[in-house]
């Protein structure tokens, strides 16, 4: 928690990724936009998908995947504006109740690669509480972090469907800087190669 | 002139398109039915709700319901997708981006409410109705007509087609199911 009056520096996508990457173990990974370039970068070769091509599409990309691999732990990095293009995932994933299923949202309130124009409501707008009243099994914001260090351990080991709002900066890269990595079919042939 | 077909036909195929993608294994859930609710296969819709070997998921969108499709591909589960023509018409980027530029094999089973039977589809008075063939051509998407229980069989074929070529392909349910 911080004390009022406190500013809090907004966490860096890549520490969090580094974070992640670290203790994700088998566990597979779904970035998408902003949070690609970077994790190409921390797991080049691993049990990783990009939402590429289809913006919008990494929460229903990683139901998919949790339906799928039960017993394999799912998480999908969004993003705020990416989640926007398909906000009733939130739905369809509450319904679908996927207890391996980690929802992380990267929040900055803005469209990054296309200029860091505001995304609609901005900042304000509350995906803890939309995850709450579409169902999900639990939801929460991590604001800093020395809090995500905490938590992470029990993040990534909880019941599904749980979404983690995480309140960022802006990341190095985008996938227009970064250029966009490879081919999403490219990707699911290997991540289905390593499944079988 | 076209036939409705009974539901009941429709989910015998559906099983052993499955079963055969499985190579026989026996599995819980056979295979994964993805649904964007379509008033011209209501009946096929209340017959799932009842069947246990198929699990049924209702989407949101139709956009949904081809990344999930996505993700079950990857993870080596099976699965049909069930739209309207106006689902088909709200997700072709969805489509483009998943199952033509990423290689997806999806197969679709796509309603067209309100098509006239006395009518060709291309010729209906339902814009709806008379742009979902010409759309599916400008996208390369493999397609055939069901027009009654004789044509059954186009379902198999066509999810193998989007199997073998890795890409989409569909299905179109000309007259509402009974």
């Amino acid at each position: 928690m911080t004390a009022p009056g406190n500013v809090v520096t907004p966490m860096k996508p890549e520490e969090i990724l580094r974070l992640i990457a670290a203790a994700r173990d088998t566990a597979i990974c779904i970035p998408t936009m902003t949070t690609a370039p970077a994790w190409r970068d921390l797991a080049p070769d691993d049990l990783s998908v990009s939402c590429a091509g289809f913006m919008g599409g990494a929460s229903s990309l990683g139901l998919g995947l949790a339906l799928a691999n039960p017993r394999r732990r799912v998480i999908v990095f969004d993003g705020d504006g990416s989640l926007l293009m398909q906000l009733g995932s939130l739905a369809t994933i509450a319904g679908a109740r996927p207890r391996n299923l980690t929802h992380l949202l990267f929040k900055n309130g803005v469209y990054h690669t296309s200029g860091a124009q505001n995304i609609p409501g901005g900042f304000d707008v509350d995906f803890v509480l939309m995850a709450r009243g579409a169902g999900y099994r639990n939801a929460y914001a991590i604001h800093e972090i020395g809090e995500l260090k905490r938590r992470l351990p029990t993040m990534l080991g909880e019941e599904g469907p749980v979404l983690v709002e995480l309140h960022t900066g802006l990341s190095e890269k985008t996938p227009m800087t970064a250029g966009g990595g490879r081919p999403f079919a490219d990707q699911v042939d290997a991540l289905r190669r390593k499944l079988a | 002139m076209p036939e409705s077909v009974p539901a009941s036909l429709i989910l015998d195929a559906y099983k052993e398109i499955f079963r055969e993608a499985r190579g026989g294994r026996p599995t819980e859930p056979l295979g994964w039915i993805l649904s964007v609710p379509d008033t011209h296969q209501k009946s096929v819709l209340a017959a799932l709700d009842k069947e246990r070997a198929l699990r049924t998921l209702t989407c949101a969108t139709e956009d949904e319901a081809n990344a999930i499709a996505a993700g079950l591909f990857i993870g080596g589960e099976p699965c049909i997708v069930m739209i309207q023509h106006a689902g088909l018409y709200a997700s072709i980027n969805t489509l483009r981006g998943v199952a033509i530029d990423g290689k997806v094999p999806i197969f679709y089973m796509i309603g067209l409410l309100q098509r006239e039977r006395d009518k060709d589809p291309r010729e209906s008075r339902h814009s709806m109705v008379r742009w979902c063939e010409p759309l599916l051509d400008t996208f390369s998407v493999p397609h055939a007509r069901m027009e009654g229980p004789d044509d059954v069989h186009l379902i198999a074929k066509y999810f193998k087609l989007s199997r073998e070529r890795r890409g989409p392909a569909a299905v179109l349910v000309g007259l509402e199911t009974m």
